[in-house]
């Protein structure tokens, strides 16, 4: 046998399977196309710009500086303040993971009105970030606003200055965030409740389990998916907190001390510094990944499901 | 074959959508960035040409300020057989759409620059001198106010003419005085800082008994309201021509400390908590605060009893050190493209924006009555302008002459600008008013707390020149 032979001949394509090749790959174009228009070109820009100290109008590549505003990052205590707030700002996740399962269970039961109820609590979620952050404004506002209203009604003494201290405007931030965010979290963990077996309860209960040894051992390991997106999904929005901010403090509070890295890098993006804010949302990025990176590496010790 | 050719047209029509999403024709880019960050912004070029050259404007403005614009292009376009293809935004997006302009190379004929952005633009290569044309022309700026034309001046090139000139003058509530029984300050005697002390606390009372102060005698929002008190203490946020922090200067905090006083310890102003429930400008607007600034923009408004429903007029800011009442002055003006295909029209254009007497008597309310400012032209200012105000044409203060003092650097009365008009940009100003609750709410001293951010803010400043 001549090598000929050995070699695997190449196939021909036959006209009409070249024609829908071309079909497929045009219809896989227009999305690809815009992947690298608007979503590569501008990731590999956002890098090369970390690498300048580009203000927009001067020449980008003649303001070459490398990893300096990485560098300079590491050593700005601003930037690791307002990190520190970021991750603060993050206890409102597991208490709207917890206030969310409690209401979803209560609402997991044919009760007269739920449906409106339901509708009720998901309303913050569909609702204008700007439009309510205004409204929580008012609402935290020290000489009138309704929390103070009805502390000084109830104790006679003024409450707190929620936005004009350091440590109540935390309070505040994460009161608001965790009011907004907790429609989806009982959407969802209504929706993983609903999906537990019956039988598993039942056969439980024929054993002797108290309510609370059902909720322990059946219903939140079988809700830990839905914990594990939320968590997922919470602590990746929470770097990325900004409007919040913006809206009610648009100075980002007394001292800064209620800005986030978000908040801080469009601060940076206003005053010009493009390389140096561009620098920073990749490292904030690089920050998410991490710890979604961690998170995924995690889940199998804590997530279960029903198969 | 039919299935193949929809197909295939079907393909077409969405790579095509997604192509000609980043089109890049002038005006779509253009507008593209404006529309995306604002709903206020427009286009507003007309639908057919109406003959000659074209020529491209991009300003801010509010409504009424955009029907004047309009308006004076309409004239413009007739008397030069041309078109004008004008864009509008709002203020607060402007900065952000222009950048982008600059970045995607794609800057209209006539843009607004502020002096702040004079040596950035003119050393990036974006703006035009435009001297050569104004000489050629024979465009007079000798009747243009001084001050302001200077401040788009750059080594000996005019950059840019003014399309206003503001100053954040003093302003006081007459019927707070009246109660009090008091005497209205006299415009021609600017109160030393005890006596102002003295009035502000004749004026600060708790008026329905309940235990709590609810009327002060002054307010202050410090970003823009310690500046007077600092340029009357001879001193300033920088010096070394800009390049060097001063905030530690001794008569720098002296006067810090002087403002921070009537909070801390003459308590003639709300407390900082009291900010927070209520800002100082809705208290003002609410007739419980006796002396607030009032900006030459602000007049309009104050003037509407819609708006401030109590008898107010203007005065001069306290005295301090050197004896002399001083408020910031500011300005926008317009600048031509260093790419304008007709430069002699953009500058026409700018000339007549600025300096006509068409757009300065209707921008001034000499025509019309609706007031956006007060006439670059300073005779014009002292003449006609003062008249149509004597003679009731216009609504301005009775002492509105304040206004004219204040930015002619006359009788006693003093402006300038603010230092980070001179800088490439205002992080290390910010970085200062970051913290300055604190000290008015007396948690740090004046020299505590300017010594504490004096370092930072000279890194800021050193940055912002090194990156310029």
């Amino acid at each position: 046998m001549g090598k000929r032979n050995n070699t695997p001949q190449k196939k021909r394509m036959s006209k009409a399977a070249f024609r829908e090749n071309c079909y497929g790959l045009a219809f896989v174009a227009p999305p690809f196309i815009g992947f690298l228009v608007f979503m590569a070109f501008p990731i590999v820009f956002a890098f090369v710009a970390s690498l300048t100290t580009w203000n927009g109008m001067n020449n980008m590549l003649e303001h070459f500086v490398g990893f300096n505003n990485y560098i300079k990052l590491f050593t700005d205590a601003k930037f690791w303040k307002v990190l520190g707030h970021t991750v603060t700002y993050m206890i409102g996740i597991p208490i709207g993971m917890f206030l969310g399962v409690f209401i979803a269970m209560g609402m997991n039961r044919k009760i007269k009105g739920i449906r409106i109820l339901r509708t009720m609590y998901y309303v913050p979620v569909i609702s204008s970030l700007v439009a309510v952050a205004i409204l929580w404004a008012f609402v935290f506002n020290y000489d009138n606003g309704l929390f103070n209203v009805i502390i000084k009604a109830i104790t006679g003494q003024k409450g707190p200055n929620w936005l004009g201290n350091p440590f109540w405007v935390k309070v505040s931030m994460i009161i608001f965030m965790t009011w907004k965010g907790l429609g989806t979290s009982i959407i969802l963990y209504l929706s993983g409740l609903q999906s537990i077996p019956r039988d598993y309860y039942e056969a439980a209960k024929i054993d002797g389990a108290s309510g609370w040894t059902l909720f322990k051992n059946i219903t939140w390991p079988l809700v830990s998916p839905v914990t594990f997106y939320l968590l997922i999904t919470g602590m990746i929005g929470g770097f990325q907190v900004f409007v919040e901010v913006l809206v009610m403090l648009p100075k980002g509070g007394l001292n800064y001390s209620a800005a986030t890295v978000v908040f801080y890098l469009y601060d940076k993006f206003a005053a010009n510094k493009y390389g140096y804010a561009s620098a920073m949302a990749f490292l904030l990025a690089i920050f998410i990944f991490i710890i979604t990176f961690i998170n995924f590496k995690g889940q199998d010790k804590w997530v279960k499901t029903i198969d | 074959m039919k299935k193949k050719v929809l197909a295939t047209l079907l393909v077409a029509a969405m790579a095509l959508g997604s192509l000609t999403a980043c089109g890049n024709t002038s005006n779509e880019t253009a507008n593209t960035g404006a529309e995306s960050t604002a709903t206020e912004t427009k286009t507003d070029a007309p639908a057919e040409s109406k003959g000659g050259e074209t020529v491209s404007i991009y300003v801010f403005g509010n409504d009424q300020e955009q029907a004047m614009y309009k308006d004076l292009f309409s004239r413009f376009e007739a008397a030069n057989n041309c078109k004008v293809e004008a864009q509008f935004s709002i203020k607060d997006d402007y900065g952000t759409t222009i950048t982008g302009m600059m970045t995607a190379k794609n800057l209209p004929d006539v843009f607004y620059m502020g002096p702040e952005n004079v040596k950035a633009y003119v050393e990036n290569g974006y703006v035009l001198d435009m001297k050569p044309v104004l000489e050629s022309a024979g465009l007079d700026t000798s009747d243009i106010l001084g001050g302001t034309l200077g401040a788009y001046e750059y080594k000996g090139g005019q950059y840019g003419l003014p399309h206003d000139s503001s100053v954040f003058a003093y302003a006081y509530n007459k019927d707070l005085f009246d109660a009090a029984g008091l005497a209205y300050p006299d415009p021609n005697k600017p109160y030393t800082y005890d006596e102002f002390v003295e009035v502000c606390k004749a004026l600060t009372k708790d008026t329905d008994g309940d235990g709590e102060v609810d009327q002060w005698g002054c307010a202050f929002w410090p970003n823009l309201m310690i500046q007077p008190w600092l340029y009357s203490n001879g001193t300033s946020f920088l010096k070394d021509e800009y390049k060097t922090i001063n905030v530690t200067d001794p008569a720098f905090v002296e006067a810090m400390d002087k403002m921070v006083a009537l909070t801390t310890q003459y308590g003639v102003t709300p407390t900082v908590e009291q900010e927070q429930g209520t800002g100082v400008y809705q208290r003002w607007i609410d007739g419980t605060i006796g002396f607030y600034a009032c900006g030459t923009w602000d007049i309009a408004a104050f003037m509407d009893p819609e708006v401030v429903g109590f008898g107010w007029d203007l005065c001069a800011y306290p005295t301090l050190s050197t004896g002399e009442t001083y408020a910031w002055c500011g300005t926008v003006g317009y600048c031509v493209s260093a790419n304008t295909k007709n430069a002699d029209l953009a500058t026409k254009l700018a000339y007549y924006m600025s300096a006509s007497d068409e757009a300065m008597k209707l921008e001034s309310g000499i025509e019309g009555g609706a007031s956006v400012l007060i006439p670059n032209l300073v005779s014009m200012a002292n003449e006609e302008f003062a008249q149509a105000i004597t003679d009731g044409t216009l609504k301005y203060p009775d002492n509105y002459k304040v206004l004219f003092n204040y930015l002619n650097n006359q009788n006693g009365y003093k402006s300038r600008f603010n230092d980070e008009t001179f800088t490439p940009n205002a992080e290390w100003l910010n970085l200062f008013f970051e913290g300055i609750d604190r000290v008015r709410s007396g948690q740090l001293s004046s020299a505590e707390y300017c010594n504490e951010v004096a370092a930072q803010m000279q890194e800021l400043l050193d940055e912002a020149y090194e990156n310029e």
